[in-house]
């Protein structure tokens, strides 16, 4: 043990003493343990998002949505889902504890006593908080009553309250939507941005069938379904018969495309994998590529250095050290310098993952894991690229060496 | 009386230059007896470099029979020869050779590093040794702030600092004024007043003249005066 910290020491004087050297070194290993802690951390935030999102969209979830793939990449919203299929689906999925249309205004004003914000109406079935895991804080849900009555109520997200009533509370007011009183019964908690990255909590949710007739103008058809499964476990199959129940009530032959789209939150991890994966791999090749380099830089760096330090690797030899001794010796100073390296490239990942953040929509999360990548890779490469300039020093025949 | 600490019987000493074979050591017998001061006098050339790093067991001889602190050289592998040297050979350089990054205490240290049987208080002992030698006040600076005399004060320390049985000194003063050559050998000559064995090797006789005994080198063979 003694012998091990005085190892350390003379490693650490060595270190100190050929300042240069130590200094490539280590920047050369900090940029690539900072890239590899960026794709870390990057990895880790995707997932963690990803968590979160399932956890709020709800695993057992699936979103219906009209429209086929080809329109909606041209920008056009078909409405083809229809309050009949709404029925259908009820009848036969009984596992469907969930199944609730959804329609929506894109962009209405909603005023209250003179002051005005652009909002997202949402129409929606009865139990909006328990369709969407969104759990009201203030006041309640609108009732089924609501729905059959084509009531003028609704509930508001966080951000519409705050705009239209500051500290008051919206609950039992009535605010103005296009030329529609409607009575505000319940404000829904804070949500944030969706995985695009756009405000959730602009919205006011009203009973569906108000939105339709009143602000759409709209019959049949619906934008959007939602259904919640209590089978979690057959969610892929239950996908599989919904998309066959609605090809046959939508009378589709076979060959054609679909004329709606089904979404279950593995599609939306896919979707958030897809937007941060093209940057992890571009930062990934990059802290690979910066890696190797930084391993060259200190091979080469060290096999100038044994060269330089012949004299003493031959005195060493000649008071005793064992071949391993030098092997060691030097293998400790380019751990010691790429550790340092690591450390210094953690941090520097740190703080560029959180510049990065700013620019862009970007999730990082840091844990221990993050760190303990970086600290093993700068390991892997000290002793990986350190044991070439190592073996040579310590098979240096001593009195060639010492030769004056 | 004790065992010699160095018995060579027919030593032979041959290098592979080109294709050829070139006898250094051409059959040395050579006894060194224990508190012995002897010095080993040659030119350039006429092998003595080579007797010293057999004698230091930096090498190892072609043939013959080499006994070294009680050991057969001949038997040891590159560890062996490592652990006898760290424990039974201090070796003294022309050019010292200290660590440049490295404190007088840290250099006269390196040794005990190596040391398979550790020893307390080898910092005490390492004071100890730079205290007899005047360097008390340097423990904390750097081989670059000292003088060459300072330079081969510490080098005399770390070679004594495992209590090697023989002291084997390479050209000692070959980079030294005679004032401080004569210093360097009265510190050779105080350390051998206290037991312990010492081999100069030189081309100098005004150094050989302060062994009690020396040995001609000529040509690989040696002779005795």
């Amino acid at each position: 043990m003694e012998r091990f910290s005085l190892l350390l020491i003379q490693s650490y004087e060595a270190v100190k003493a050929f300042k240069l050297r130590t200094l490539f070194c280590l920047v050369s290993v900090a940029l690539g343990i900072a890239a590899i802690t960026i794709i870390v951390a990057a990895t880790e935030g995707a997932y963690k998002k990803a968590f979160d999102i399932v956890a709020s969209f709800g695993p057992d979830s699936v979103m219906l949505m009209g429209g086929s793939e080809e329109s909606r990449a041209i920008g056009q919203r078909e409405k083809t889902i229809t309050l009949d299929d709404l029925e259908a689906i009820r009848q036969a999925f009984p596992t469907a504890y969930v199944v609730a249309p959804s329609s929506w205004v894109g962009s209405v004003t909603v005023s209250y006593k003179g002051n005005r914000y652009q909002s997202q109406v949402v129409g929606s079935s009865s139990d909006y908080s328990i369709v969407w895991t969104w759990p009201v804080v203030e006041g309640s849900d609108f009732t089924e009553d609501d729905i059959r009555r084509y009531a003028n109520v609704g509930i508001m997200g966080q951000e519409v309250a705050r705009e239209l009533f500051g500290d008051q509370s919206p609950v039992g007011k009535f605010v103005q939507i296009r030329n529609l009183p409607v009575q505000i019964v319940g404000v829904l908690s804070e949500r944030g941005t969706s995985p695009g990255g756009g405000s959730l909590d602009n919205r006011i949710i009203m009973p569906y069938t108000t939105v339709m007739k009143k602000l759409i103008n709209e019959q049949r058809y619906v934008h959007a379904m939602r259904l919640r499964f209590t089978d979690l476990e057959n969610i892929d199959g239950r996908v599989e018969e919904l998309k066959r129940l609605l090809r046959y009530r939508h009378r589709i032959p076979d060959g054609q495309p679909d004329d709606f789209r089904i979404f279950t939150s593995k599609d939306i991890v896919k979707f958030l994998v897809a937007l941060t994966g093209s940057l992890v791999v571009f930062i990934g090749i990059v802290g690979v590529i910066s890696l190797i380099v930084a391993g060259f830089v200190l091979a080469n760096l060290f096999l100038l250095s044994v060269k330089e330090r012949i004299k003493e690797i031959g005195i060493r030899r000649a008071v005793g050290a064992r071949k391993q001794d030098i092997l060691m010796q030097f293998l400790t100073e380019a751990v010691m310098i790429t550790t340092a390296g690591g450390v210094v490239g953690f941090i520097l990942g740190l703080v560029s993952a959180q510049l990065l953040t700013y620019v862009a929509e970007f999730p990082v999360y840091f844990s221990w894991k993050a760190f303990a990548i970086g600290l093993v890779l700068s390991w892997v490469v000290g002793v990986g690229f350190g044991l070439h300039p190592a073996r040579q020093a310590a098979n240096l025949v001593p009195i060639e060496a010492i030769r004056t | 009386m004790a065992a010699p600490v160095c018995i060579m019987e027919n030593i032979t000493k041959s290098f592979h230059v080109g294709d050829q074979d070139l006898q250094v050591l051409k059959g040395v017998n050579l006894t060194i007896e224990q508190g012995e001061f002897t010095a080993i006098m040659g030119t350039s050339g006429s092998g003595k470099s080579t007797l010293m790093n057999l004698m230091g067991c930096l090498d190892v001889p072609t043939s013959g029979r080499f006994i070294l602190a009680g050991r057969d050289v001949m038997q040891l592998n590159d560890d062996e020869l490592s652990e006898l040297r760290n424990e039974h050979i201090g070796f003294v350089f022309q050019s010292f050779y200290l660590l440049p990054y490295a404190t007088v205490l840290e250099n006269v240290l390196v040794p005990t590093l190596y040391r398979e049987k550790k020893k307390d208080h080898v910092r005490d002992r390492a004071a100890e040794l730079l205290k007899l030698v005047g360097l008390e006040e340097r423990m904390k600076f750097r081989p670059t702030q000292l003088s060459g005399g300072e330079q081969q004060r510490v080098a005399i320390c770390r070679a004594l600092i495992n209590d090697p049985e023989l002291l084997l000194a390479d050209e000692p003063t070959g980079q030294l004024d005679s004032r401080t050559a004569e210093e360097i050998m009265n510190v050779l000559t105080r350390t051998n007043e206290r037991g312990k064995t010492v081999v100069v090797i030189t081309h100098d006789a005004d150094i050989a003249a302060y062994a009690r005994r020396t040995i001609h080198i000529r040509d690989g063979i040696i002779t005795e005066s």
